[in-house]
């Protein structure tokens, strides 16, 4: 005999979650200002999708989805939408570890960042699924729920206006479009 | 030109390609059992976000307020130039202890405190300018509020710039304290957040507010259309079809923009605009709620519209234009 039916959506929702947790932090860290927005963010997110957990999709498609359901949640947070969500002191503590650090270090890469955070929210959250989440493109549609072809264009222009942003900005480009960055080691 | 993504993937707080969290730290390990905790597909409706209320109600929907610890109410005055009623509020009581309380005049937080406290409701009204908020945590926020301790601030049917709510006194616990944060902005709207806290609860420290910086100006810089003295005065647009009302607002030289609204529960009333979903193309035979006009460019509407036909208008009070607006 298997286990009881009533525990296939909860079995299934553990997996995802310790399969996915690491990477969903991250998401959260590196778009909230403060470690108690990010496990706000956390929070709603796995509750949207225990809420929703027959739609959560199986295998490498769940984190993309969860990504997409995230995208949302910080889009609402930074419009002060807030829930208050069953996050605990502990989980704040366990985020704030990721905060210790300061990213921006170094004249060129607060340069970088201001020109970064010129952009509109949309464009910004393309390129960081690039840049931070190391998604491919298709994996993008599938997280924002676009065309591929819509990803293409957009990322396009998001790519345009950054450089744009950057030439403003001053920060100097090579010929390959690279800068070395300052201040923290890759 | 690909590469610029190298350039800022340093900024990342936590470095491409590394894990946050870890799902076996004990804060991983609450979350997940708290989540579980309830059944899934979620035993109470929980919105999840602060919901738009329509044009007359300059309210937004402070939907989780039953479920939520907090929620946050914003009515961003898309309508009415605003202009304050008196007299500033009513509390009244009925005899099971249920609490009425009507607000007209947000500014006046201490008379209310103190009419809400004579009438057994262990509330705190505080007044935060606009661009302000009382500084958190005040204190700690209760988790677990009774189904019907209060009801979400609604709009007073044929007032502008009002609310009232329902609180039942019955259900307080000994040292709880009901939290209430007025906000009245200069366009008449207002913002009200609404929480249940235990006690002691600090008083409010006015601290900046940058809660609202970021709510994008085109989708709040709309007014009723369709009212006396606006660009479609005369012309009702409720309940019609895309495929009806643009030929005729074309006619009139307009140009037509749409906000796909998400509407509330029924019960609830209201409705939210998700900017992030509307890109899909709306059809003729979507329905049309209510027409809006652009208070930043000239000669430009905006339908409110959802694909499905509901069989209440969710942008008015009691599900129709005419509950709210007389003609």
């Amino acid at each position: 005999m298997g286990p009881p039916v009533d525990d296939e959506p909860s079995a299934r929702f553990e997996a995802v979650y310790r399969e996915t947790y690491g990477r969903l932090t991250a998401y959260a860290a590196r778009r909230c200002d403060s470690p108690q927005d990010a496990a706000d963010v956390v929070a709603e997110v796995y509750t949207v999708a225990w809420r929703r957990v027959d739609d959560l999709p199986e295998g490498d498609e769940a984190v993309l989805w969860l990504y997409g359901v995230a995208r949302n949640v910080v889009a609402n947070h930074r419009r002060g939408e807030v829930r208050r969500q069953a996050r605990t002191a502990e989980l704040d503590a366990e985020l704030a570890d990721l905060y210790a650090a300061s990213p921006e270090s170094g004249v060129e890469l607060s340069a970088i960042g201001e020109a970064f955070r010129s952009l509109s929210d949309d464009d910004r959250e393309l390129l960081s699924l690039v840049a931070w989440e190391g998604l491919e493109r298709e994996e993008i549609a599938t997280a924002l729920g676009l065309s591929r072809n819509a990803v293409r264009i957009r990322l396009y222009r998001a790519r345009r206006r950054f450089s744009r942003a950057l030439a403003e900005a001053g920060v100097p480009l090579t010929s390959h479009g690279r800068l070395a960055p300052l201040g923290r080691s890759l | 030109m690909k590469d610029v993504e190298a350039m800022f993937g340093p900024l990342a707080r936590v470095e491409p390609g590394a894990p946050g969290g870890r799902p076996s730290d004990a804060g991983a390990r609450a979350l997940l059992a708290s989540i579980t905790a309830e059944p899934p597909g979620g035993g109470a409706a929980v919105p999840t976000r602060a919901r738009r209320r329509g044009p007359r109600r300059l309210v937004l929907g402070l939907a989780a307020a039953a479920v939520a610890a907090a929620g946050i109410v914003v009515g961003p005055g898309l309508l009415d130039n605003g202009t304050l009623t008196t007299p500033s509020y009513a509390v009244t009581k009925d005899s099971h202890g249920v609490v009425w309380v009507k607000v007209r005049d947000f500014r006046d937080v201490a008379g209310l405190t103190k009419q809400l406290r004579d009438l057994g409701v262990p509330a705190i009204v505080d007044y935060a300018p606009p661009g302000q908020k009382c500084r958190e945590p005040r204190a700690t926020y209760v988790e677990d509020i009774p189904q019907g301790l209060y009801d979400p601030p609604t709009n007073i049917p044929g007032e502008k710039n009002s609310w009232q709510m329902r609180i039942d006194t019955r259900l307080f616990k000994p040292g709880q304290t009901f939290v209430w944060t007025l906000t009245a902005w200069p366009d008449g709207g207002s913002t009200t957040s609404t929480i249940l806290m235990e006690d002691p609860v600090k008083p409010c420290v006015l601290v900046p507010d940058d809660r609202m910086r970021s709510a994008p100006p085109e989708i709040v810089a709309y007014r009723l259309a369709t009212e006396k003295g606006r660009s479609l005065a005369g012309y009702r647009v409720d309940e019609k079809t895309v495929g009806e009302v643009v030929p005729e607002i074309e006619k009139r030289g307009l140009k037509v923009t749409y906000a796909i609204i998400e509407p509330n529960p029924r019960n609830l009333g209201g409705f939210a605009i998700d900017p992030h979903k509307q890109d899909i193309p709306v059809g003729k035979d979507w329905t049309v709620w209510e027409a809006q006009e652009s208070t930043r460019k000239s000669r430009l509407i905006r339908l409110l519209v959802t694909k499905e036909h509901l069989d209440w208008n969710p942008v008015y009070d009691g599900g129709s234009r005419d509950n709210v607006i007389k003609e």
